[in-house]
């Protein structure tokens, strides 16, 4: 069961979501749960900012016992097989955590599973490559 | 090389000052994003912030070597590419692939005089939560929140990855009705996209 809180890091699966004023399919996209999401900052989703939130995404189907976590708060956010770390505070609700239960993502051997975190590109550009689309990572709060 | 080392080696890449031949990737090692990133100092962006050294646009114009762009809130951003750049446009490959109207997102070091020296380019990337409505031959036709796409498939490149699995080929185990996640090439100024990864669970 991960729940992320301070000093206590999770491992988890990560990808991006554009958000904001945008080009392409992302035209569409606006400012998130939040209001405020933009693609160019630190931003990033999480499953429970809200009850109306937590039943689209239910992290609990795959076994995930997440912390109700609202707009602003910080994560700190670090590649799994990486050595930088970013902060970045919650701007949307996502990702919809269980359509993709067990899946797993690896890194020199290291592996997370689930999708309990959405980066933006600004974020997840910092510490993966947008072409990936999925990356894991260490979360703390 | 550590913060300001990268700082300095860009600079003088892009103005040309540098007694170092700025080697292409292939030849010493990876330059893509996911490399140069990990020197990055820690929280060099504030939670939250704008980040200074990451540019969300539409190229305006090409010049040589450089980007010229336009983000959404009309901003401008001159974008130099160096032979370091990582460029990827459906897959990875070089600068003179970017096309006026593209949209882009580029990741490097903001210069003294407030232009990007880029470490990588993404041109036209997407990243699509879809579900599929239909499979053709050569398209899938994805439900975006209601927005219809195609997609088409590209040979020698679409891979889809299924249940976490090596990425491969074989498009037959996607399902009309399930959900996918699609990276791809928006085709500038359609509903159309090239797909490059399709991820699914089978």
């Amino acid at each position: 069961m991960a729940q992320p809180e301070q000093l206590a890091p999770t491992t988890a699966e990560t990808s991006w979501f554009c958000c904001g004023a945008a080009w392409g399919p992302c035209g569409s996209a606006g400012g998130g749960a939040c209001g405020n999401c933009r693609s160019g900052s630190r931003h990033c989703a999480w499953p429970n900012t809200s009850d109306n939130c937590f039943a689209i995404t239910r992290p609990d189907k795959c076994g995930d016992t997440l912390l109700r976590r609202t707009c602003g708060h910080t994560f700190y956010v670090q590649h799994l097989c990486g050595s930088t770390e970013i902060a970045v505070t919650i701007a949307d609700c996502g990702p919809q955590t269980d359509l993709w239960c067990g899946e797993q993502s690896c890194c020199s051997g290291k592996c997370a599973s689930n999708r309990l975190l959405d980066l933006t590109p600004s974020a997840y550009s910092a510490i993966g490559n947008l072409s990936s689309g999925i990356m894991p990572v260490n979360i703390r709060s | 090389m550590d913060s300001l080392g990268r700082r300095r080696f860009l600079s003088k890449a892009v103005l040309g000052t540098t007694a170092v031949t700025v080697v292409g990737a292939s030849t010493i090692g990876s330059f893509a994003p996911e490399a140069v990133a990990g020197q990055r100092p820690k929280l060099d962006v504030e939670p939250g912030a704008p980040d200074p050294n990451f540019v969300d646009g539409r190229v305006r114009s090409l010049g040589k070597g450089e980007l010229l762009v336009t983000s959404a809130d009309r901003s401008m951003h001159r974008i130099h590419l160096t032979s370091a750049t990582s460029v990827w446009k459906l897959r990875p490959t070089t600068a003179d692939a970017a096309k006026v109207g593209d949209g882009l997102y580029a990741r490097g070091v903001r210069l003294p005089d407030g232009t990007l020296a880029a470490d990588a380019v993404w041109l036209n990337i997407v990243n699509l939560q879809v579900h599929i409505t239909s499979i053709g031959r050569t398209a899938l036709h994805l439900d975006h929140h209601g927005d219809r796409i195609v997609g088409h498939v590209v040979a020698g490149t679409t891979a889809a990855v299924y249940n976490s699995t090596p990425a491969v080929s074989d498009l037959s185990l996607l399902q009309v009705g399930k959900h996918a996640q699609v990276i791809g090439a928006w085709r500038p100024d359609t509903n159309e996209v090239d797909l490059a990864t399709v991820y699914a669970a089978a």
